[in-house]
């Protein structure tokens, strides 16, 4: 039997025990509608205010400055469109290696009339702020970039970036899907005025989510019906799933700093690991200012998808930059857009440690890794 | 993405796999879409493959397909192979998923044009 390791946390991690403890009254005794006025009603509303308490005191807001909703694209919806809807007109700065939640939304609104703006970034996948600064216009209504890059973990200027929206007078909404409760993120510091944050990348369950919206910003409701969320976002609350979101970002709290440290080695060992014993290969994403677990590398000549399928036969979970759909490829936007050249971005994967990501098991993926892309290259009648 | 044993078999522990010298007819496949590449050598007696071996870049069922291909090529008879359609690679690996049909449509394209190659050649001679 194969040892086997989890290395895609970027794209959804176990819920934590603790998290799955907390949720289960409120999927029988505590089960009722947290609209409801009788007792079944308020245990379930407890428990909802306690959740977004949680998460108010994690971004040390307040917590009618939260907004649940269902996933981390809902949220990013509701944050872009509900600006655009409240001003009806005008333009849009977002960057090119943004997640799809945001980069579709933008096209929409696009074909509503707004104009947008897609900046590109640099070779480590980083906005140039100055870049941002002229991209500005008179109309412009929202600058939406992303804390970091779910595929490189690279982690954006955000600080700088809100010196510059708020010198401007405009609204900055801040993707922090990858980041919120992994990193540290001050949204008054920042100058962010919304934030878009999930819980299933943080030992949470799936189908949680939020968005911060700082008090006074003016937006619109984008999803009508009920009262729900001070009617900034009608539909029954997921309450059995929100107090899992509690749980897991007070655990963050608790944790975080210290998972941070030891990630950031082990992401290390991993790439020193493969670097030693691998010609052809780079490490993509930026080489400090990347997020603590995040590893992506490139393999030269070498296509992504055969060393997924090759490290998932031992037993070890990674994805692929380059997507082979419908028997087409389609090379990683993100690493397209730092610059890379195709004979390399072909050969990307992401390696995305979490909390139960040892030692033992980075070498491991080394031992697999090595030979793997060995035998993969010998194969090949590419060379470089 | 599921696929086969016989797949997963193949591409674990690809038979005739690297480049062979001297061969009697060399050939490649492209998937342009997907940039897969498969390329087959083969050793020809009396007519028929005596060997096949592959070269090959792309996703885990295109290298599949292509040590598949290579059982299926020995010992057939060149025009045969001239001919061979994509279904018979896909049957040599356990069947394809609907996104990944491109690697038997690569790897016959190889051995066609490999055996093509080897017949233009025994004309020659």
């Amino acid at each position: 039997m194969n040892r086997r390791v989890y290395l895609d946390n970027n794209a959804s991690t176990p819920v934590h025990p603790e998290v799955l403890q907390a949720m289960l009254p409120y999927f029988s005794e505590r089960f009722g509608n947290a609209s409801s006025v009788h007792g079944f009603g308020r245990d379930a509303r407890e428990g909802l205010e306690t959740a977004r308490e949680q998460v108010a005191q994690f971004l040390k807001v307040s917590k009618d400055e939260i907004v649940f909703t269902s996933g981390g694209t809902e949220s990013d919806n509701l944050g872009i469109k509900g600006i655009a809807a409240a001003k009806r007109s005008g333009h849009i700065v977002t960057s090119q290696i943004e997640h799809h939640a945001v980069l579709r939304t933008c096209e929409t609104l696009e074909t509503q009339g707004f104009a947008v703006t897609y900046l590109g970034v640099d070779e480590h996948g980083m906005v140039r702020p100055e870049e941002l600064e002229k991209a500005i216009r008179p109309d412009t209504i929202l600058v939406t970039l992303m804390h970091a890059n779910s595929e490189v973990g690279t982690l954006q200027p955000v600080s700088e970036i809100g010196r510059i929206t708020r010198e401007h007078g405009i609204p900055l909404h801040v993707d922090a899907v990858q980041t919120f409760g992994k990193v540290p993120i001050d949204v008054n510091a920042f100058g962010i005025d919304l934030l878009s944050f999930s819980g299933h990348k943080i030992y949470g369950p799936k189908g949680v989510a939020g968005l911060f919206i700082r008090k006074g910003t003016r937006m619109a409701a984008v999803q009508h019906g009920g009262d729900h969320e001070r009617r900034r976002r009608a539909g029954t609350e997921n309450v059995a799933g929100l107090v899992g979101l509690g749980k897991a970002i007070e655990n963050r709290g608790r944790d975080m700093a210290g998972e941070a440290e030891r990630l950031t080695g082990l992401r290390d060992r991993l790439w020193e690991g493969i670097r030693a014993r691998v010609e052809e290969v780079r490490l993509n994403g930026h080489p400090t200012l990347r997020l603590p677990g995040t590893c992506n590398m490139c393999f030269r000549n070498v296509e992504s998808e055969s060393i997924v399928l090759g490290l998932d036969l031992k037993g070890i979970a990674t994805s692929a930059g380059s997507a082979c759909t419908s028997g087409s490829v389609e090379p990683s936007y993100v690493l397209v857009a730092m610059g890379l050249p195709l004979d390399w971005a072909m050969g990307s994967v992401r390696c995305s440690l979490g909390r139960s990501t040892t030692a033992e098991d980075i070498d491991y993926v080394i031992e697999a890794a090595v030979p793997l892309v060995a035998k993969l290259r010998a194969l090949s009648p590419v060379k470089a | 993405m599921e696929y086969s044993d016989t797949l997963i078999d193949h591409f674990r522990n690809p038979r005739n796999a690297g480049m062979m010298r001297e061969p009697d007819g060399v050939g490649e496949g492209e998937y342009e879409q997907c940039m897969d590449l498969a390329r087959f050598y083969l050793r020809v007696r009396d007519g028929r493959v005596a060997e096949a071996r592959f070269q090959a870049y792309g996703c885990g069922p295109t290298l599949a397909a292509c040590s598949a291909g290579t059982e299926v090529a020995a010992g057939a008879a060149l025009e045969e192979l001239a001919r061979i359609g994509e279904d018979r690679i896909e049957d040599a690996v356990g069947g394809l998923p609907a996104e990944r049909r491109h690697a038997a449509v690569v790897v016959a394209r190889a051995i066609q044009a490999a055996a093509r190659d080897a017949m233009a050649r025994r004309e020659v001679h």
